[in-house]
């Protein structure tokens, strides 16, 4: 009797290709939230107009035409004009460009800067951590847009100092949590099993902790962009966010009020509406991201 | 509890010198040229040699940096806190004559988002995924995403336009002439108040359905109490505690908003000042505005700790 040990077949683990795993998220994603969706449908298209702004756009943003000024809503130019006869349609379409460029950087820059400093702090402890603690408190001792308002103005107007302005009163979300993530991840037995095995802090770091970041990073990423768009369009209407001609949501509401006694209508409604639009389509295709990816995090950030 | 508050006053303390020299390093050693900042690039060009170190010296600014920022310390321990570049008027009485009116402001607006948040909330709750649930946290995802000072312009011109309304420009103190006085304060209390329920009204939502589903509300409701009663002398005290912490940093939200939300009103507050001062370039206004701002954020952010340490001894022995 001859005994035959059962054949086991190897089992291979084959990753699915990256645009695989993405379209499955995706279905996923609808699946699990579809008004998320929906919002984030919207969000992409305002991506994309700002993407292909100058081809969208019916007018040059800059090109005024002293025939056609302050003009209310009509068939030639939908959104009217302002007082040197510019379109608001194409100008809002523009502002699109200077508002997520801004917000995007502002908020990468800032929460990627906090969140590492919060894995160092985090990770080493001791009397880093503690000055550290203390830092991101002085920081977060001023309200947001003030520290921005401040830092804009000794930097000069620009792009860079918007970015870097709106980026720093990020800097101390990212760091906090981040920080409360690592805390809780040192303590993991997985953790103290890599450290037995004599492996370096940066290795730990990088290989160990790192990725189970990634989650509470993405998520305080996309909740802050409608933070940052709205910060921005105030710096912009108080006059130390990106300087005119090029137009912004916040320096065309701002124009607004310098266009007379009474500001016209049509240069007041667009902007704003758009600032919203786009505010509540990032926030509400965040809110989705967070619950698909940790629901535990649900008010947290 | 009052190791507790001296722990925290202490704590405060220290806040409120690093907040200092961050404010200092901000907006006295970034800028690179002080006078760059003041006359512009262009204007600045234009100034003599001999004229640079003049008004450099006038200033204040050719001394050593840390005699610079005590000069500043020394400036506000006395309480006139300095002088504006363009104005006679000193800081100290510029904070005086427009404080009072941002300060109602800030009182207008918290006392209206508790009075909306809240009931709102407790609707939200009673029935939660009702449609007046879902419609009631539409409209508070809304408001977050709407920009205050742009609500304020429509409101203004909504005004203007159907009832040729509009709030008079002077400031006057409410005790000289209390209804030109609340005309001028009302409107951007309203816009700022409106924001801050939004959040209030999230918050309060999700912690009383937190507290909903704790034993002590499950034995009030096997006494045979109503849902309505339950919630209301139950649940919602103890729901209240995040709202008052959140209430808190909101404050926060409110003295920054209150900038570009007066300018949209046109309302001769402290946050119009601080907006006058970004554009005139006037460091030494802004340098004490920030700080002004930053000490009543912290100092506020105190009284909510040590109001919640009261309220919850859990935290008091901490």
């Amino acid at each position: 009797m001859s005994v035959t040990s059962p054949t086991v077949a190897p089992v291979r683990f084959v990753r699915p290709s990256l645009l695989r795993r993405i379209g499955k998220g995706t279905v996923r994603f609808v699946r699990s939230s579809p008004l998320s969706a929906f919002w984030g449908v919207i969000a992409t298209s305002i991506l994309l107009m700002a993407l292909l702004a100058p081809e969208i756009a019916p007018y040059e943003p800059l090109q005024a035409n002293f025939r056609r000024m302050s003009r209310p809503p009509d068939g030639t130019n939908w959104f009217g004009t302002d007082q040197i006869g510019r379109d608001t349609l194409s100008r809002v379409i523009h502002g699109s460009r200077a508002s997520l460029t801004v917000a995007a950087a502002a908020v990468l820059l800032g929460t990627t800067f906090g969140a590492l400093w919060g894995l160092a702090s985090g990770y080493f402890g001791g009397r880093f951590d503690i000055i550290s603690q203390r830092i991101i408190e002085f920081l977060q001792s001023f309200p947001d847009l003030i520290l921005a308002m401040a830092i804009a103005m000794a930097l000069g107007a620009g792009t860079g100092t918007v970015i870097i302005a709106i980026a720093v009163t990020r800097i101390p979300f990212g760091g906090r949590i981040i920080r409360s993530v690592v805390l809780s991840l040192k303590e993991m037995s997985y953790v103290e099993a890599a450290r037995s095995l004599g492996a370096s802090h940066m290795r730990m770091m990088v290989r160990h902790i790192l990725p189970q970041c990634i989650a509470p990073y993405l998520i305080l990423a996309t909740t802050h962009l409608g933070v940052a768009i709205i910060i921005e369009a105030a710096l912009g209407f108080l006059g130390v966010g990106i300087p005119p001609p090029t137009p912004t949501w916040g320096n065309m509401l701002s124009d607004s009020l310098n266009a007379g006694l009474v500001p016209p209508w049509w240069l007041v409604l667009f902007p704003g509406l758009a600032i919203t639009i786009t505010v509540l389509a990032f926030n509400l295709l965040g809110d989705g991201i967070r619950d698909m990816l940790d629901p535990r995090l649900r008010g947290a950030v | 509890m009052y190791s507790y508050i001296l722990r925290r006053l202490a704590f405060g303390a220290i806040t409120i010198v690093g907040v200092s020299i961050l404010v200092f390093v901000v907006l006295r050693i970034l800028p690179g040229d002080p006078l760059v900042a003041i006359f512009g690039a262009d204007g600045f060009t234009k100034l003599s040699e001999a004229e640079r170190a003049g008004y450099m010296k006038a200033l204040g600014l050719s001394d050593p940096l840390w005699l610079q920022y005590f000069n500043w310390v020394k400036d506000i321990a006395r309480g006139d806190m300095g002088r504006s570049f363009f104005r006679s008027e000193s800081v100290a009485e510029m904070i005086m004559r427009r404080g009072p009116l941002t300060a109602e402001i800030a009182l207008i607006s918290v006392v209206l988002s508790w009075v909306v948040g809240i009931p709102v909330a407790i609707i939200s709750a009673l029935r939660p995924n009702s449609i007046g649930d879902n419609l009631s946290r539409f409209i508070s995802i809304l408001f977050l995403a709407i920009p205050g000072f742009w609500l304020g312009m429509l409101i203004m011109l909504g005004l203007l336009f159907w009832f040729g309304y509009r709030a008079p420009l002077a400031g006057v103190s409410f005790f000289v002439d209390p209804w030109s006085n609340l005309q001028i304060v009302l409107g951007p209390g309203i816009v700022l108040g409106l924001g801050q329920a939004a959040y209030i009204a999230r918050m309060a939502r999700s912690s009383l359905l937190e507290v909903i589903r704790e034993d002590y509300v499950r034995t009030a409701r096997a006494k045979g109490l109503s849902g309505r009663l339950v919630i209301i002398f139950h649940a919602l005290p103890n729901a209240l505690l995040p709202v008052i912490t959140l209430s808190g940093i909101l404050l926060g939200f409110v003295l920054a908003g209150s900038i570009p939300v007066e300018r949209a009103f046109g309302t001769p507050g402290l946050g119009f000042a601080m907006f006058t001062a970004v554009n005139e370039r006037d460091v030494f206004v802004m340098q004490n505005l920030v700080f002004l701002y930053a000490c009543v954020f912290v100092v506020l952010n105190i009284m909510v700790d040590v109001i919640i340490a009261w309220l919850d001894p859990r935290i008091r022995y901490q």
